[in-house]
């Protein structure tokens, strides 16, 4: 009776703590991960963008074409014919409300004038990139993904991998569906670029409607007081800086090392390193690049010059700028209306953003983020009508209207002027209206992570297995300790490299 | 009726016995029917999830067993997991996470339940502040500690600043509580007597907070089960205090103690949710539990086929902690 009793009680214990608060695995909100190694070319001057609108397939040609899922060649495309088959498309992405009422209302317009008959949704589908990427898998094992979503080049090539979404050269290259040399070339080259996918014979994977990029935040007044006039141009001056602020202002600092690898990654690009190989086959972040940003960082470290950011705490550096108890960060432009809020309510000095040290240098470079638009296998229909979709949200208007509402750079260089009238003229974005024009200048040192499969957990190693380590141990080995690092990720590079 | 009778009578024992059967197959088979319901539900919600999720983990998973099982790999993922250095490291860091937090728990919860179970001023109150960490939100409250364990801007440091203490870097600290005492004393120790990490302790500390209030209540209930008249005639028999705690209460208690036990020793093994909140498994792996290198190995890698593995081989390493806590326990569990 009483083993029977235990056995009851043991199977309750084993159910109640089944169903209890502690076994539901709270959803990763980790930042996403960030992008590659696209070669810097050089912005070339704007071109007139095209608007002419595309004619209705009529295609007779179409019949003599053997249509490839997904097309195979630009002849293909052109073959299929979307007028009466009343497509629908979906677009999975993560922003908020208001910028989901946006986005709707501009495919509210596509579904208006064009003349395939497509309607085009967009649903928010999480609150961060990996939301997305996780629920954009989950579909796709259920065989039911979206149309179209949002993702950063190393996740859309995890789903290239899986065969889960496909190349758009052959939309791009469409005589009948794709963008004109002049469009062409009023995209920014290095977006373009930046969806060139190394591990899949350059394929393009995703193609761009937003990007931002990593700077450097200074405190202006701070550092005039220190005797500079500007922010520093080479990281001597940076680390001596540094050291000099947190020097005079006792419990401040001159710099923050925060947990994560972008941060690391846009100092090695501008240290002239790379982090992955530019034939995507192994990381190269052990480089002598590497080596000297984390002696740096040590020395910083271990003469309280830079303060740890806990990952706990959320928007550290920012507020902590805000504050005036950082002379210099590091962050996404994305945040600059952020950080303007920040210095508003806290320190009330004169701030900029500048490009990391060293940055404009031969083979250097800046940290390029944003996820593109992903189209995903499903027939060649809607994946022509997805193409559409994204090649109409690159259109001049749509890109600065999206611009002007989110903060990132538009895709067109020939929306440059009209997005910089409107900062300005907006009373959120008018204070940062002209640190936010520089970046277009500075789009020419733009340099992407990773964009290969398998990126996101060698980011987190680099925080785990490089930075907090450090951070723990300021006399560790750098050297070390990213040898350490680049074995473990090419491990996880091979892993993923195409079968 | 009586015609009726006898021709029943006369079609002799197999018709007798085809009825009786026909009646038993009619009332087993509405007993099925009955239970019908509650079976389909049980085998689409519970035994076809495990069933696949098993099946996930013999498969190289990435988005699925591909295209004619050519994933398929058996038991490849479970060899993986035997010989995987962190798969061992997060199953040892949830032991410790364990062993320290449940004695703990259980022996302070049962202390102040007892304070509490005692006529005592205002104890309705201090009952309601003891469970309200417990239905305050894990995520929330997680964050909140989060912040007060913050190395230069948390109200500890803040604290332990104004006293003269020494600053710990708590939720960001690996080293051992051990080293860093020894260190505090300007001494050093063998790596082998560092001591769980600081940052475990401090997970351990935020665990205790929050799950002291429903140890007291559970308490609390078992010791308003005891007969009082035990108490009196020990009290007739010349036993007091420590005596009548340690010959009446704990033996009478055992078996909420045991639920008890098993129930945190299961939830410890399983937790996951303020440790994803507070650390993410780190600094540098420092409090990556088993539930934690799962989510990672899934989340992070898409190794869904190892993960489903991980999880099998947790799901293992519980049952068998719950037998062995059943077999060792049970002789000492009191009922009457």
């Amino acid at each position: 009776m009483r083993k029977s009793m235990f056995a009851v009680l043991a199977v309750i214990a084993l159910l109640i703590a089944a169903c209890g608060p502690s076994a539901t695995p709270a959803p990763t909100t980790a930042p996403a991960a960030q992008p590659t190694t696209a070669a810097v070319s050089p912005t070339k001057p704007p071109a007139v963008p095209t608007t002419a609108p595309v004619a209705p397939t009529t295609a007779p040609t179409a019949a003599a074409v053997k249509i490839n899922n997904p097309p195979a060649s630009a002849a293909e495309v052109d073959a299929i014919v979307l007028a009466g088959k009343n497509v629908q498309v979906t677009y999975w992405h993560n922003r908020p409300q208001k910028d989901q009422d946006l986005l709707q209302s501009m495919l509210d317009e596509f579904n208006k004038s064009n003349p395939y008959g497509i309607k085009a949704k967009a649903e928010i589908a999480g609150s961060s990139y990996n939301d997305v990427y996780n629920k954009v898998n989950a579909a796709l094992q259920a065989n039911q993904p979206p149309e179209i979503s949002v993702a950063y080049q190393n996740q859309a090539a995890f789903y290239r991998g899986q065969n889960a979404v496909i190349d758009l050269t052959p939309f791009v290259k469409s005589t009948k569906y794709g963008i004109s040399d002049a469009d062409m070339k009023d995209y920014i080259q290095t977006f373009l670029d930046s969806d060139k996918n190394p591990q899949f014979k350059n394929e393009v994977l995703g193609f761009p409607t937003q990007r931002s990029m990593e700077v450097m935040f200074v405190n202006l007044d701070a550092l005039k007081k220190l005797g500079y006039d500007g922010a520093p141009k080479d990281w001597k001056t940076f680390e001596e800086a540094a050291c000099k602020f947190a020097k005079d202002n006792p419990g401040k600092y001159g710099w923050d090392v925060g947990h994560d690898a972008s941060r690391f990654a846009a100092r090695i690009f501008a240290r002239g390193g790379r982090i992955l190989a530019p034939d995507g086959q192994s990381y190269v972040f052990n480089s002598q690049a590497g080596v000297d940003d984390l002696s740096m960082v040590a020395r910083l470290l271990q003469n309280k010059c830079a303060v740890e950011i806990p990952t706990s705490e959320s928007f550290g550096n920012q507020n902590r700028f805000g504050n005036g108890d950082l002379l210099m960060t590091m962050g996404s432009s994305s945040g600059l209306p952020f950080f303007q809020q920040a210095v508003d309510k806290g320190g009330k000095f004169k701030w900029d953003i500048a490009l990391l040290p060293g940055a404009d240098q031969p083979n250097a470079g800046m940290d390029l983020y944003g996820a593109s638009v992903s189209v995903y296998k499903t027939t060649p229909e809607k994946e022509l009508a997805a193409w559409l979709v994204i090649k109409f949200l690159g259109e001049k208007t749509q890109t600065t209207k999206w611009a002007l509402a989110t903060g990132y750079l538009p895709v067109r260089q020939s929306a440059k002027a009209d997005v910089i009238a409107g900062f300005k003229a907006d009373k959120t974005w008018g204070p940062v209206a002209d640190s936010y024009a520089k970046m277009f200048d500075w789009t020419k040192y733009s340099l992407i992570e990773s964009p290969v499969a398998g990126y996101d957990p060698v980011r987190l190693s680099l925080d785990k297995d490089v930075v907090t380590k450090l951070i723990q141990d300021p006399k560790s080995d750098v050297k070390a300790l990213l040898d350490a690092a680049k074995a473990s990720a090419d491990k996880v590079l091979k892993e993923n490299a195409p079968k | 009726m009586a015609t009726q009778t006898a021709r029943l009578g006369q079609t002799t024992a197999p018709s007798r016995s085809t009825s009786r059967r026909w009646r038993r197959l009619r009332e087993v088979s509405l007993g099925y029917l009955l239970l019908a319901p509650a079976l389909v539900l049980l085998i689409v919600f519970e035994l076809f999830p495990v069933l696949y999720g098993f099946f996930i983990s013999t498969c190289n998973w990435r988005l699925n067993c591909g295209e004619n099982l050519e994933r398929f790999i058996g038991f490849d993922n479970y060899v993986r997991a035997f010989t995987d250095p962190e798969m061992w490291t997060s199953l040892w860091t949830t032991a410790v996470y364990s062993l320290m937090s449940v004695p703990i728990q259980l022996g302070l919860g049962l202390l102040i339940a007892y304070l509490l179970f005692q006529d005592i001023r205002g104890k309705d109150v201090f009952r309601v502040m003891f469970f309200f960490p417990y239905i305050t939100s894990t995520v929330a409250s997680a964050a909140v500690w989060a912040y007060l364990y913050s190395p230069d801007r948390g109200l500890i440091n803040a604290v332990a600043r104004s006293l003269n203490l020494p600053i710990l870097k708590w939720l960001g600290e690996s080293k051992g509580i051990f080293e860093l005492m020894a260190q505090g004393l300007g001494g050093t120790l063998p790596n082998a007597l560092d001591g769980p990490p600081l940052a475990l302790v401090a997970l351990i500390i935020y665990t205790t907070w929050v799950f002291l209030g429903y140890d007291i209540a559970i308490f609390l209930a078992g010791l308003g089960n005891i007969p009082g008249e035990l108490y009196d005639a020990a009290k007739v028999d010349g036993a007091a205090g420590w005596r009548l705690f340690r010959h009446i209460t704990l033996p009478l208690l055992s078996p909420t103690t045991f639920f008890l036990l098993l129930l945190t020793v299961i939830g410890t093994f399983k937790a996951f949710n303020h440790i994803y909140v507070m650390t993410r498994g780190g600094p540098a792996g420092a409090t990556e539990t088993s539930s934690l290198y799962i989510f990672s190995q899934m989340f992070e890698y898409q190794r869904y086929g190892y993960s489903a593995a991980l999880s099998f081989i947790l799901f293992t390493v519980i049952l068998i902690i719950t037998i062995i806590q059943n077999r060792a326990a049970g002789s000492r569990v009191v009922y009457d």
